[in-house]
């Protein structure tokens, strides 16, 4: 699948003021490159190409000097990614580039110094990641930002396919929050405020001989997860009674898993349909079955486009 | 104004919960009909998410299920019978997009599995939206969101550096969400080409691999044998009373839902936005300059659009009459609430 091929891009992340908005227009970006267009990238000060980083969201672009690319390349770009003007590299190659997406924090010129961990706090979605008694977790990874540039791939290929000149925005901010959902809901919608580890707290890690798993099951399946660990206490066998009781539930089932791995404790969970699942390390996941068979991971530990199109994986 | 950029574009929607159904509610946004198709005896289970009154139409009044189906028509249509899968390939026939997140391996047992349908409509576009993926040694293995975290190695370094490896939890569920952003994407980017080559595709998505995807410099870093360790809030950052710090000098406000919800940047965002009738609405994370998006209806209550759209489909009203007689088309549940 290439759809598209053909077209041009500039993907102006590297010369983004803020490095939220570089990492979600370099994102933006590579897919572009993933799904066949020829995306130019000229250097610029947020992202070093020679790091993992740069490495693997430049990869498949044309990367360019900002005077070679006002010299060599020209003006005709179908649509360009990042600040609409940069003193660095002109705005007449951008200017003509019928479609335009930007990122901003809160919206249009709505741009206040911002982090990743800035955005995950203000969306709530900081707060609500992670176990009571512990700080919040921020999720691993640039989540803000990518999932801004997903958006905002989406966006622009719907402005390519309507056609005729369009300007996109994305909001970093709505994006986390749109992310965050369920908490906003339960505000908006049932007037609850959901607390970290506060009543729907019943997934969570726990170790295992080798690392961790994770315990995630719905109230279906507690009489499977009952009988594999062999729980006999009756405090337990409502969810009330294991969120009230959290404590010795989790003391109670801590030994069983303790004394498996992760692999054990997996089969033995999904012969009975319980979702529970290993944590796994990308350093582990280089050698994944699952992902070997589907050739997800390439060379150099570059992961590929996360679909394939009739068996096959865009790949530019 | 300019038309929405996928007016004229048919959606049948088989996706539940969220990943599958909040990506067709991104292609209804982007100006798609959308057509959510239930069983009378197989809902969305988002219409019982937090239970369900005896004696009331609980289906239609979870606010869970309005927030996020709000807009789109609803067909309830009894797939495991032959007359329903019948109706149910009619329908595909005048349809662009068929979105679904099943259980691997039902919608085949029905008829209605990916290599029968593309066979049948070379122009469709399939999008299916797994845990696993289509093959593979764990393709039927049974994941939840937070599973998904686990196996992809997001949660290996989400957390402290001398804690735990953290998931996100039910009031997250992290892989559902953003496998929306995408997949939505991968949708249009397969019209796109099927107007470069008059063909329609099957979009084979793997939700584990996408949050992979999302971790890809960490792939990067470990292969080449300078993994990252779990390290909290990430260097030179910290979180103390409630307040988010970062390199540079800046802070911002850990909030909860309450404050979330009273802020003015979320009051005037697009993250949640108002049906019609008022209701809060799951909203739409992207502005066109030209072509402004907005949520344009309610959430339609349980089969309100049998006849429409089976008319649509060339269904004539004694076959619609004969499907009601015989129960394949329902307008509520065949059995009550199951919590």
């Amino acid at each position: 699948m290439r759809p598209l091929a053909g077209k041009r891009i500039l993907d102006l992340s590297a010369h983004c003021a803020q490095q939220p908005h570089a990492l979600a227009a370099a994102m933006a970006g590579k897919l572009c490159a993933l799904y066949g267009a020829e995306v130019v990238r000229p250097e610029g000060p947020m992202i070093d190409p020679t790091q993992p980083l740069g490495r693997f969201l430049d990869a498949g672009k044309q990367q360019s000097t900002a005077t070679g690319f006002n010299a060599a390349i020209g003006p005709v770009f179908d649509a360009a990614i990042g600040p609409v003007f940069d003193a660095a590299i002109g705005d007449a190659n951008v200017a003509g580039a019928p479609i335009l997406l930007r990122f901003s924090v809160f919206g249009p010129g709505q741009d206040p110094a911002m982090s990743e961990l800035g955005l995950l706090a203000l969306s709530g979605l900081l707060g609500i990641v992670g176990e009571s008694h512990r700080p919040p977790a921020a999720l691993a990874g640039h989540q803000p930002a990518y999932a801004a540039g997903l958006a905002g791939c989406t966006a622009l290929l719907a402005a390519l396919h309507a056609g005729g000149p369009e300007t996109v925005d994305i909001s970093l901010f709505d994006v986390t929050c749109w992310l965050n959902w369920k908490v906003a809901a339960a505000m908006m919608v049932m007037g609850e405020v959901p607390t970290r580890g506060g009543s729907r707290a019943d997934w969570f890690t726990l170790p295992a001989s080798d690392g961790h798993i994770a315990l995630v099951y719905m109230e279906k399946d507690y009489p499977a997860l009952r009988d594999m660990l062999a729980i006999e206490d009756p405090r337990f066998e409502t969810r009330a009674g294991r969120l009230t009781h959290r404590a010795e539930f989790e003391t109670l089932i801590r030994p069983w898993f303790a004394a498996r791995t992760r692999e054990a404790i997996t089969r033995e969970a999904q012969s009975r349909r319980i979702p529970i699942g290993p944590v796994r390390t990308p350093a582990e996941l280089l050698a994944d079955p699952q992902y070997a068979a589907r050739g997800f991971v390439g060379a150099g530990g570059m992961p590929a486009m996360p679909f394939r199109a009739n068996g096959v994986r865009p790949h530019g | 104004m300019a038309e929405a950029p996928l007016k004229g574009i048919r959606v049948v929607d088989l996706g539940w919960l969220t990943a599958g159904a909040a990506t067709s509610t991104l292609l209804l946004d982007l100006g798609a009909d959308v057509v959510k198709v239930e069983g009378p005896g197989a809902l969305d289970p988002f219409r019982n998410w937090v239970g369900a009154e005896a004696g009331r139409p609980w289906w239609d009044e979870s606010p869970w299920f309005a927030f996020t189906n709000r807009g789109k028509r609803s067909l309830c249509l009894d797939l495991k019978d032959p007359r329903g899968q019948a109706a149910m390939l009619a329908l595909l026939a005048t349809a662009d997009v068929l979105v679904e997140n099943y259980r691997r391996g039902v919608l085949d047992q029905w008829g209605l599995g990916a290599a029968e349908l593309r066979q049948k409509f070379p122009r469709l576009v399939i999008a299916s939206i797994s845990s696993q993926g289509e093959d593979g040694p764990e393709r039927d293995m049974v994941s939840f969101g937070s599973t998904l975290e686990a196996t992809s190695g997001l949660a290996s370094l989400t957390g402290e550096a001398n804690g735990p490896p953290i998931i996100s939890g039910r009031d997250v569920n992290y892989p559902d969400q953003v496998v929306c952003l995408f997949a939505s994407g991968a949708v249009v980017a397969a019209l796109m080409e099927r107007e470069r080559t008059g063909e329609g595709c099957h979009i084979d998505l793997s939700q584990r691999e996408l949050t992979s995807f999302l971790l890809g410099e960490e792939f990067v870093a470990a292969a080449q044998g300078t993994p990252s360790p779990r390290q909290g809030f990430g260097p030179g950052c910290a979180v103390e009373d409630d307040t988010a710090f970062w390199p540079g000098g800046g802070s911002a406000a850990v909030r909860d839902a309450r404050g979330l919800s009273e802020s003015a940047e979320f009051q005037s965002g697009t993250a949640v936005l108002r049906s019609p009738d008022g209701t809060p609405a799951k909203g739409i994370p992207f502005r066109f300059a030209t072509r402004p998006l907005a949520v344009h209806d309610n959430c339609h209550s349980l089969g309100a659009d049998n006849h429409a759209v089976m008319t649509e489909a060339g269904l004539g009203p004694a076959d619609i009459a004969a499907l009601e007689a015989g129960g394949v088309l329902a307008t509520k549940p065949r059995r009550g609430p199951t919590k």
